[in-house]
């Protein structure tokens, strides 16, 4: 990273090498683990909000005193803005920072629902460290509930947006504040109690923080927090980049609609360019920022957020699974990374006061963009893509006159990878859970007739994309569909030959005489008693080419009912046929078939297949 | 040697464990307890636990006669799940819900990505032996589609084609309306009359299908080996011992008899380290403390449970491997680090402490025979904190092999180190490892480690606990007599327990009275007679009545204790109270007044109580300074300290000493830091405290 003039400290640019003992180092390092769980732990057991306690979409971080990332489980926000606003040496112990503008936080909040609490840590009278943690909170006001409006195309209709303020002055709270906090959602009394929660847990995790400092010294414990953030930056400099030849590589992705205009190929382009132990990301060539609410701020702090969040896409190029769940990316990550952005005005550099609510889209995008071009670097020896976040739902009046609200995050399949098939119906937010039907039955004027795994969804490969969700609702009340999806034309890509996995669908009265596909961002379709809702989610692309999967495992699948005996053969050339009542694989016939469908294609499979809804909409740009 | 008739009061509680099976009796009557410890036979555990029983009561000159029963902790039930070939099991559900066991709940574990490399286990039951039957409920159990008998004979004979003998049976809201299950079940006995078969509806009649449909499975798993290995019991135990009561520890922290576990044994699944946390929960009553947290450290892992008010945490949420097991159970968070921990340096060179242990074999650097690189065990017996013989003087350790491996490690980190300096710092990180989890389980539940006690037990807890003590500001270390025996003892101070659950979601303002009172009614029923079976006297009988109740609107119950007697409406206020206070307890916060309430489950734990097994007071001994075993150098803070070791059995109660001081015993060593204060209480139970030393003020 480039260390231009900051408005916060940069670590001295050469640091005397110190001499860390091994042990303290270790206790430091598990501590720092330790710190972060605790302050999760506290969060999860004091906060309100179901996005918070069920959905786990709340994220801590702890930051020595150059706002560096300590600790590598997870993303989280960044404490520089508050630093850029309140210079170290004006804060005072009991202070506590708030902030949720995403234009004013240097990248590190990127939508206004994602409300982040700071706090700084003292030893000897100066800051050493900060303490953030921030949940992604059920409305900060806006047009809609929830504050998510997948259609608004400024931050105005999104809800109130806070830059960086003190809201506690050594221990004591801006009252006049926060009562303009509360005003501002529709669930004051949730937001004060979930606020009260972070602020709570953050002040703990600065306490033991500042323990840590008394049991050791300053000297001592910044010693090991270099060392930890080196440790990180020398696993991706020896252990991954190594994996990639030097060279320059391309690729890139597209979000299919932004909520407001008529869906067409929204370009993310990334050039990558590696030499030796240094990594160039250019994003120049993304397409234009949008009128709807999928654009991402992140163009801020030399792009420490966004490298933050994409760079674990590398740990996929580890030796072994086993090995990549032990590589924690902190701070040091950005030792290895530069990122150059487009000119201000595209979907990554967008303009205030442009609406990004559901960035998300971009967000996701992004790691499977990544992980595009390393597997060009590669020879595709990455996993083939996924999308496993979405929101499908119901509303209306129940049968006692009670409006009800069932929103639910159904995942999809992970992309095939050279080891293994991809993953079925998973979510990529750690520790996040479905709806069991029992429970939704229970609650909502629904009937789950179906809970199951969609038969060839995943991408035919050698290694096959995971299935996504085949679920069925029949309303037993009149009701309105709401859907927040991505990936509904375009199918998530196969690698190396694997074949794309199919795309999302929604259908209304599927089992019925006129079934109607809807589209991704949809606002309450209505639905009629007694019909069926289908919900159809991503399969994961499949890995490698599917003329290459051992028939053995295509009997299986076929067995399982996760590939049909018509893919089994289109797709796999694999012929089956019963034998004694059980399915067998006919080997002879299967060979043959396979020699004829290879003989059919016209030169080798390309790197990437985008499925067939990429042509369809390519047409339209 | 003749023994005259005494009235029968023998009670034997017997722990089998990988290595050992540990033998304790007690005497009712008197009080009087004998241990002993035989080699585990994992072939057969039935035959060590016979010669166990017979060593105890040969040693006591007792007869058959005077047992008046026996209580077993098992570890049959996990350890088939946890190594077995799964490879015979077959699952019967609702049309519809084929895939319910690859969705599961679509989470993937840890850290963000993961999603990526993550892989998917193998399914409990791969999804072409899970059927599809016809049919369908609705959420109060009203029947929206007539079960398709003939789907349901299809099934049957598509396992007993294939030979599948055991089947889960998990029909979605069976939890409400069981005829549907039943019927699957009479089915399939006439179809099939050798499978085994669980069904839902009796294994967890709770919401929630996933769940419900795993722990079936896992009680149709192992019940044919629970039955096995009971049947082999029986037969060891021969005549005159068979005939006794022969009792199984439950995870729950409750016995049930024999013939009552073999129809439901997933309630056995976790019930080892139950044992010893509710022995330690005796123990520490007896030593005047009712809130402990109990650190039981093996070779190759700590166990850690809280126990509060004297009570272990139970929870239903817990799980047996990677399979969700939704019975109640008590709750024990494992760390990976214990006596054969090793110390090694990462590829990235730093300096790790466990998850990697030497086990047992090939054991520490410093066993006969031992493996080749350092460990916890080798750290301590290089700083003079364990004796150079193990086990009573009977296994001889090699000092010098232990130091060679130290050195070499501190070689390996590129530091000019000495042996104890490196092995004072493994230490140290171990014991951060343990204060750290112990702090995570504390936040977790809102509770603070300075309001309680540290119980050690274990091989390799006592040489190190007193200083975790000192690491979290915890009120005392306590060390019950007998260390490595203490789930021996806790089956004899474990009551009969019986659970009972059934879910009924119903909203506070539409709540109808006269269906929780039969709800309850029924649960009752059940429990007593569940009881009752086992012999047990109505007047020893305590039903206790609880629910789990949440917000209406929330998806998470908090489990409360409900009033016995007349359900009314005071009752329901009660309940409605006794929610609110739970919850502010657990989560910081109520909505009293704010938010209706949801009941959701009822249950009923039915307790046959049983007289507690005491320690024996010891005869005081006021004056008398018990003699020294050996003076030894000891390595604390940096330098070895010349430092008092004692012989525990000659330890007079009341004696206080100031530390450092090293206490030894048969299979276990405690270690008394400098700062620190050892008492032992008219029990013979350690006691330290420390005294005044500089600490890190702990802050939650």
């Amino acid at each position: 990273m480039s260390s231009s003039t900051k408005p916060w400290p940069v670590p001295p640019k050469k640091l005397a090498p110190r001499d860390v003992d091994p042990i303290v180092l270790q206790i430091v390092e598990g501590t720092l683990n330790s710190i972060e769980a605790e302050i999760e732990f506290a969060i999860e057991r004091t906060a309100r909000s179901p996005m918070i306690r069920e959905a786990h979409d709340y994220r801590v971080g702890l930051f020595d005193r150059y706002c560096r990332k300590l600790t590598g489980r997870s993303y989280s926000a960044m404490p520089q803005a508050v630093v850029r606003d309140y210079p170290p040496e004006t804060m005072k112990p009991g202070d506590v920072f708030l902030m949720n503008d995403t234009y004013l936080t240097e990248g590190s909040i990127g939508h206004l629902p994602d409300m982040c609490s700071t706090v700084p840590v003292f030893h000897d009278g100066t800051v050493v460290a900060y303490i953030q943690a921030f949940g992604h909170h059920d409305d900060i006001g806006g047009r809609v509930p929830g504050s998510m409006p997948g259609t608004a195309v400024t931050v105005f209709e999104e809800g109130l947006a806070i830059p960086p303020i003190k809201l506690y002055s050594e221990g004591v709270r801006n009252d006049e504040a926060f009562k303009i906090v509360k005003r501002n959602t529709r669930v004051p009394e949730m937001l004060a109690a979930d606020l009260d929660s972070e602020v709570q847990a953050c002040l703990m995790g600065a306490k033991r923080m500042a323990e840590l400092f008394q049991r050791f010294g300053a000297d001592t414990v910044e010693a090991c927090f270099q060392a930890i953030l080196d440790k990180c930056r020398d696993i991706y400099r020896k252990e991954l980049l190594p994996r990639i030849a030097d060279g320059t590589y391309y690729w890139e992705d597209f979000v299919e609609h932004d909520g407001v205009t008529d869906p067409k190929l929204h370009k993310l382009a990334l050039t990558m360019t590696k030499k030796g132990e240094r990594i160039t990301l250019d994003f120049n060539g993304t397409d234009p920022q949008s009128t709807g609410p999928i654009n991402w701020p992140a163009d801020y702090a030399d792009g420490a957020f966004l490298i933050k969040w994409i760079a674990p896409i590398l740990r996929n190029l580890a030796e072994t699974p086993e090995r990549a769940a032990e590589i924690h990316v902190n701070e040091g990550v950005c030792e290895v990374f530069d990122v150059v952005f487009p000119p201000k005005g595209t979907l990554i550099t967008p303009e205030w006061p442009a609406a990004t609510n559901a960035r998300s889209f971009v967000l996701l995008r992004s790691l499977g963009l990544l992980a595009g071009v390393v597997a060009q670097a590669v020879k595709g020896r990455m996993p083939a893509d996924q999308e496993t976040i979405r929101y499908t739902g119901f509303y209306g009046t129940d049968a006692n006159g009670k409006s009800f609200l069932s929103r639910e995050v159904l995942g999809g399949g992970s992309g095939g990878r050279y080891y293994a098939d991809g993953n079925d119906a998973i979510h990529i937010v750690p520790d996040s859970r479905n709806q069991p039907a029992e429970f939704t039955e229970n609650r909502f004027p629904v009937i789950v007739e179906k809970l199951a795994l969609r038969t060839d969804s995943g991408g035919a490969g050698f290694r096959r994309g995971g299935l996504g969700y085949e679920k069925h609702y029949r309303a037993l009340v009149d009701c309105h569909t709401i859907v927040t999806a991505d990936r509904v034309r375009l199918g998530c890509y196969g690698l190396n030959g694997g074949k794309a996995g199919q795309p999302f669908r929604v259908t209304v009265d599927a089992l019925g005489k006129k079934p109607k596909d809807l589209g991704g961002l949809v606002d309450g379709e209505p639905m009629k008693a007694g019909r069926v809702v289908r919900v159809i989610t991503t399969g994961g692309g499949g890995w490698g080419d599917p003329l290459t999967r051992e028939p053995e495992r295509v009997l299986i699948d076929v067995n399982q009912g996760k590939v049909s005996a018509k893919a089994a053969r289109e797709d796999y050339g694999v012929v089956l046929a019963k034998r004694k009542g059980l399915l067998a694989v006919d080997a002879k016939k299967t060979a043959a078939l396979r020699k004829r469908l290879a003989g059919k294609r016209r030169g080798k499979p390309p790197m990437i297949d985008r499925g067939p809804g990429y042509d369809k909409l390519a047409r339209r740009r | 040697m003749t023994t005259i008739a005494r009235p029968a009061s023998l009670r034997i509680g017997i722990d089998t464990g990988g290595t050992f099976t540990d033998i304790v009796s007690v005497d009712g009557a008197s009080g009087a307890m004998r241990v002993t410890k035989v080699a585990s036979t994992p072939s057969n555990p039935a035959i060590g636990l016979v010669r166990g029983v017979k060593q105890v009561l040969e040693q006591g000159g007792a007869s058959i006669d005077q047992v008046v029963g026996l209580a077993h902790g098992t570890t049959v039930a996990t350890n088939a799940l946890l190594q077995g070939e799964i490879d015979s099991l077959g699952l019967i559900v609702t049309e519809g819900f084929r895939h319910i066991l690859e969705i599961a709940r679509q989470s993937v574990p840890e850290g963000y990505g993961n999603s990526y490399f993550w892989v998917k286990p193998e399914r409990i039951v791969p999804l072409d032996l899970v059927r599809e039957v016809g049919g369908r409920l609705n959420f109060q159990g009203k029947e929206l589609r007539k079960l398709e008998e003939k789907s349901a004979r299809e099934a049957a004979r598509y396992f007993k084609q294939r030979g599948i003998r055991a089947i889960g049976v998990c029909l979605i809201h069976s939890y409400a309306n069981d005829r549907h299950e039943r019927r699957v079940a009479e089915i399939l006995k006439k179809e099939y009359p050798e499978c085994t078969v669980s069904l839902s509806c009796d294994v967890l009649p709770e919401y929630r299908e996933y769940e419900r449909a795993v722990t079936t499975l896992v009680d149709a798993f192992v019940k044919p080996h629970m039955e096995r290995y009971l049947k082999r019991i029986h037969d060891e135990l021969g005549p005159g011992l068979r005939e006794k009561p022969f009792l199984v520890m439950q995870s729950s922290g409750g016995v049930m008899s024999a013939e009552q576990i073999v129809h439901k044994p997933i309630t056995t699944a976790l019930s080892g380290p139950a044992a010893g946390a509710l022995g330690s929960a005796v123990v520490a009553r007896i030593a005047g403390f009712d809130s402990v947290v109990t650190l039981d450290a093996g070779g190759t892992s700590t166990d850690l449970c809280l126990i509060e008010d004297g009570k272990p945490h139970v929870t239903n949420g817990g799980s047996v491997g990677p399979f969700p097991v939704r019975i109640p159970m008590i709750s024990i968070e494992t760390i990976g680090t214990g006596g054969g921990s090793i110390a090694w340096v990462s590829r990235e060179g730093h300096l790790r402490v466990g998850p990697r242990s030497a086990g047992a074999e090939p054991g520490p650097m410093c066993y006969p025979k031992g493996g080749n690189e350092p460990t916890i065990t080798d750290a301590n017996l290089v700083l003079g904190r364990l004796p150079p013989a193990l086990i009573g003087g009977g296994i001889a350790l090699n000092v010098e092999r232990s130091r060679t491996g130290l050195a070499a490690l501190a070689e390996k980190l590129g530091r000019k180190m000495s042996a104890e300096a490196l092995a004072e710092g493994i230490i140290e990180i171990a014991n951060w490892n343990q204060a750290n989890c112990i702090r995570q389980m504390t936040i977790q539940r809102g509770i603070d480690p300075r309001d309680f006690a540290l119980l050690s037990f274990g091989g390799a807890g006592p040489a190190q606990s007193a200083a975790v003590m000192d690491l979290l500001s915890m009120k005392a270390c306590i060390v019950p007599p007998n260390p490595g025996n203490l789930s021996a003892f806790g089956l004899l101070a474990v009551d009969w327990r019986t659970d009972h659950i059934t879910t009924k979601v119903m909203h506070e303002d539409t709540v109808d009275l006269k269906t929780v009172a039969s709800l309850y009614a029924g649960l009752e029923r059940d429990a007593t007679e569940t009881l009752r079976r086992d012999g047990i006297d109505a007047s020893h009988i305590r039903l206790v009545r609880e629910a789990d109740i949440r917000y209406a609107g929330q998806s998470m119950e908090v489990r409360v204790t409900a009033p016995g007697g007349t359900v009314d409406k005071t009752f329901f206020a009660r309940l409605a109270d006794a929610f609110h206070a739970a919850h502010r307890r657990t989560f910081g916060y109520d909505y009293k007044g704010e938010q209706k309430i949801e009941l959701v489950n009822l249950s009923v734990s039915g307790f046959g109580v049983i007289d507690r097994p005491t320690l024996p007071r010891l005869e005081m001994r006021d004056g008398v300074t018990p003699a020294r075993k050996a003076v030894r150098p000891v390595w604390f803070a940096g330098a070895f300290r010349d430092t008092a070791v004692y012989d525990r059995a000659t330890l007079p109660p009341g004696w206080r000493f100031e530390g450092p001081v090293i206490v030894e015993e048969f299979g276990s060593t405690s270690v008394v830091f400098p700062g620190q204060t050892l008492e032992v209480d008219p029990h013979g139970i350690l006691v330290i405290r420390r005294a005044g030393a500089a600490r890190l003020e702990v802050v939650r």
